[in-house]
């Protein structure tokens, strides 16, 4: 074994430089915009680069509105839309991810490129192609209608846009639970089997704790993106009773004259989001114990 | 706050410099970023402001209209065209590329375009040298200002561009750059309700208070607003009796806000500015939007649909502005860009450009008769025309004061936060 301690700082070095680079030196930015000023005159940022000066008020006054104002109700949307898209998702995708691990058998490869392949598409193509299939004179939608069912599905509502987001994110789901799955040593489920556990009684007993470490990654790897998700919701549906949390960001960002008030918004959802993530690694870390014991 | 103003000089068309007391004073007042100062030294010379500022940005204003300080000459007189590349930053679809083709045979270039979707993004990029530009298409008044403060412009030498005279003649003077030392309008439009004449009966918008329809329960799910706070903020102020597009009374933009609360939850209104595609589509019956997206709407009607199914309405007293081209300072190929303006202010042109991009070219050369003779405007889009008397109707919008600014913004997020 080496035992040279400038090899192994040396071999950190790369992703050293990554994380400060692209993402250390990035977030400071993002707080000097969110707790800088405006330029009085072009209306755009003017970061404040040094932390002593920074000015709170605009954070407190996004924190109140996030509580008790407006953005209270996008905050608290934004998390059912995505919960809701989880749900679902896990729904649909841990179905197909068993499939293809235990029954694909020699079609496993030609299944597994077959859901990928759509995906290969640009997601704004896939979605634009959706506009077209659901709007009230597309195809989906003259097809429904001959079963007797006239549903508007761009009229702005909530589901669409879940649906959406599912669509958009299941493959990412679908990929890590698949490649859980497939290591899973199936031996263990024979032995329950074997043992007096019914087929339902094996899989919550013993292939769901097994696999709850992809579980848990596939659950972190589309909400991760979900929750900053906004153009879903611009494509399907631009309703006001829709917006997320990522559309006021856009908003701020691109369409306002207080660009701070978006980098704030970034602050408390990547805060949010990182309180989920340590679970998440606490999870794992755990399971891996567990695992070695 | 300090600007990037000469301010102790004007410059001519010849570049002969000239110098006036009342120049002085207006530079002062914008250098001094204020006005308050600017006011009382104006007061103390005997004179009055002439000047508004907001932020310690100087604008035009219909009230207050602005002469723009100039920093640099113009191009001289007589200059051959450069050869090569011309360089545009535009709106997308905004110019037809037929006319580009056009332009690029007749003068022996290329044309590039770069897009922008954003005006106060583009403006930011221009500052920081990511566009570099020749020519802007489609700058608004609001964004003007900026550009000016910023020193990212030259005055245009109007030599090159006989058409100018083609331009409506209340705009060969606007309130937002006197003498049009900057600027040259491109398209004009207004504000008003779109919709579908197969589904809402015309009567609707003139039997009682038009913009009604808007918050009329029976088009939930099938209407639309402007993804524009101050559009759509002013349009409820309209509707409510209160005309000042650019109020700084709390209370009227508190109603504005809490009017379009109701709206959305009679109508669930999609806030984009999608207009020109659903409404052709039948996604939508009604839409409140810029008049010019009617006409481009036309090219986005399902075969078989008679163009007559759109239908515009035109509010007696409503915003009608205007966006032009502007020249930028280090401009590569500034001969091309007069010439590039020239060209679409020629009436031909000008048409064959509308022909694509639909919004109406603002000269005077092209009338309503002339547009309803080409057979290119249906009957019930009459009403989506700029007529002069509704130019001389128009309400304007300028440039909000921060504090303002940020009280309407949060009636808009309280909007569409939903």
């Amino acid at each position: 074994m080496i035992k040279s301690p400038r090899l192994w700082t040396g071999l950190a070095l790369p992703g050293t430089t990554w994380l400060i680079t692209l993402f250390a030196i990035p977030f400071y930015a993002v707080a000097c915009v969110a707790f800088g000023t405006i330029d009085p005159i072009f209306r755009d940022a003017a970061p404040q680069w040094n932390p002593l000066l920074w000015n709170l008020d605009q954070a407190q006054n996004i924190l109140v509105s996030l509580t008790s104002g407006p953005l209270r109700g996008v905050f608290i949307r934004t998390v059912v839309f995505v919960i809701s898209a989880m749900v679902l998702s896990f729904t649909i995708g841990f179905p197909i991810a068993y499939f293809l691990a235990r029954h694909a058998g020699k079609r496993k490869l030609l299944l597994l490129s077959l859901i990928i392949v759509p995906f290969w598409v640009n997601y704004l193509m896939r979605m634009l192609a959706w506009v077209n299939l659901l709007s009230p004179s597309g195809l989906f939608s003259r097809f429904m209608s001959m079963f007797g069912i006239n549903y508007n599905w761009l009229d702005g509502s909530p589901t669409t846009v879940i649906l959406g987001l599912v669509y958009g994110y299941i493959p990412f789901l679908i990929l890590p639970l698949y490649a859980t799955l497939e290591r899973l040593d199936w031996r263990l489920i024979e032995a329950a089997r074997d043992l007096g556990a019914s087929s339902s009684e094996a899989f919550r007993l013993v292939t769901v704790p097994m696999s709850k470490a992809g579980l848990a990654a596939a659950g972190v790897l589309i909400a991760l993106p979900m929750f900053g998700d906004y153009y879903t919701n611009d494509l399907l549906s631009r309703s006001p009773s829709t917006e997320m949390l990522g559309n006021q960001i856009d908003f701020y960002l691109n369409n306002s004259t207080q660009p701070q008030n978006g980098a704030l918004l970034v602050l408390v959802m990547s805060l949010f989001l990182a309180i989920f993530m340590s679970l998440y690694l606490r999870s794992t870390n755990r399971f891996a114990k567990e695992t070695v014991k | 706050m300090t600007t990037k103003f000469n301010t102790t000089k004007q410059t001519n068309e010849n570049g002969a410099t000239k110098m006036r007391r009342r120049d002085f004073l207006r530079n002062l007042v914008i250098t001094t970023g204020g006005v308050t100062l600017g006011g009382s030294l104006l007061a103390a010379c005997g004179g009055s402001s002439t000047t508004t500022t907001v932020g310690g940005l100087a604008i035009g204003t219909p009230e207050q209209p602005i002469k723009l300080p100039v920093t640099t000459q113009a191009i001289a007189d007589g200059l051959a065209n450069e050869t090569g590349v011309l360089e545009i930053l535009n709106w997308a679809d905004y110019v037809n590329p037929e006319s580009i083709a056009l332009f690029e045979k007749q003068f022996g270039v290329k044309v590039v375009e770069s897009i922008y979707d954003e005006e106060g993004a583009a403006i930011a990029k221009l500052r920081n040298g990511t566009f570099k530009p020749d020519l802007i298409f489609g700058m608004s008044s609001t964004g003007l200002a900026k550009l000016v403060s910023g020193d990212i412009l030259q005055p245009l030498n109007k030599s090159y561009i006989p058409n100018f005279g083609n331009v409506i003649s209340g705009l060969q003077n606007p309130y937002y750059d006197l003498e049009s030392q900057y600027t040259v309008p491109y398209m004009i439009y207004g504000n008003g309700i779109g919709y579908r004449t197969d589904r809402i009966d015309k009567n609707a918008f003139t039997s009682s208070n038009g913009y009604d329809v808007l918050w009329d329960s029976q088009y939930k799910g099938k209407s639309g607003v402007l993804d524009s706070p101050r559009d759509t903020l002013a349009m409820a102020m309209f509707r409510a009796g209160n005309f000042d597009a650019n109020t700084s009374d709390p209370a009227i933009i508190k109603q504005a806000g809490d009017d379009l609360i109701a709206m959305r939850e009679a109508t669930n209104p999609k806030v984009d500015i999608l207009a020109y595609t659903e409404l052709p589509a039948g996604n939508r019956d009604i839409n409140f939007t810029w008049s010019g997206d009617l006409f481009t709407a036309l090219q986005y009607l399902p075969e078989g649909v008679s163009p007559e199914v759109l239908g515009f309405w035109y509010p007696p007293k409503t915003i009608t502005t205007n966006d032009f081209f502007c020249l930028t300072k280090n401009a590569k190929a500034p001969v091309l860009a007069h010439q590039l303006i020239n060209f679409l202010t020629d009436t031909d042109n000008a048409l064959l450009n509308r022909s694509y991009v639909g919004y109406q070219p603002a000269l005077g050369t092209i009338t309503v008769d002339m547009l309803l003779k080409s057979g290119t405007i249906p009957e019930s889009l009459v009403d989506a025309l700029v007529t002069p008397e509704r130019y001389e109707a128009a309400l304007s919008q300028v440039t909000l004061d921060p504090d303002v600014d940020a009280l309407w913004t949060d009636q808009w997020i309280a909007f569409t936060a939903g």
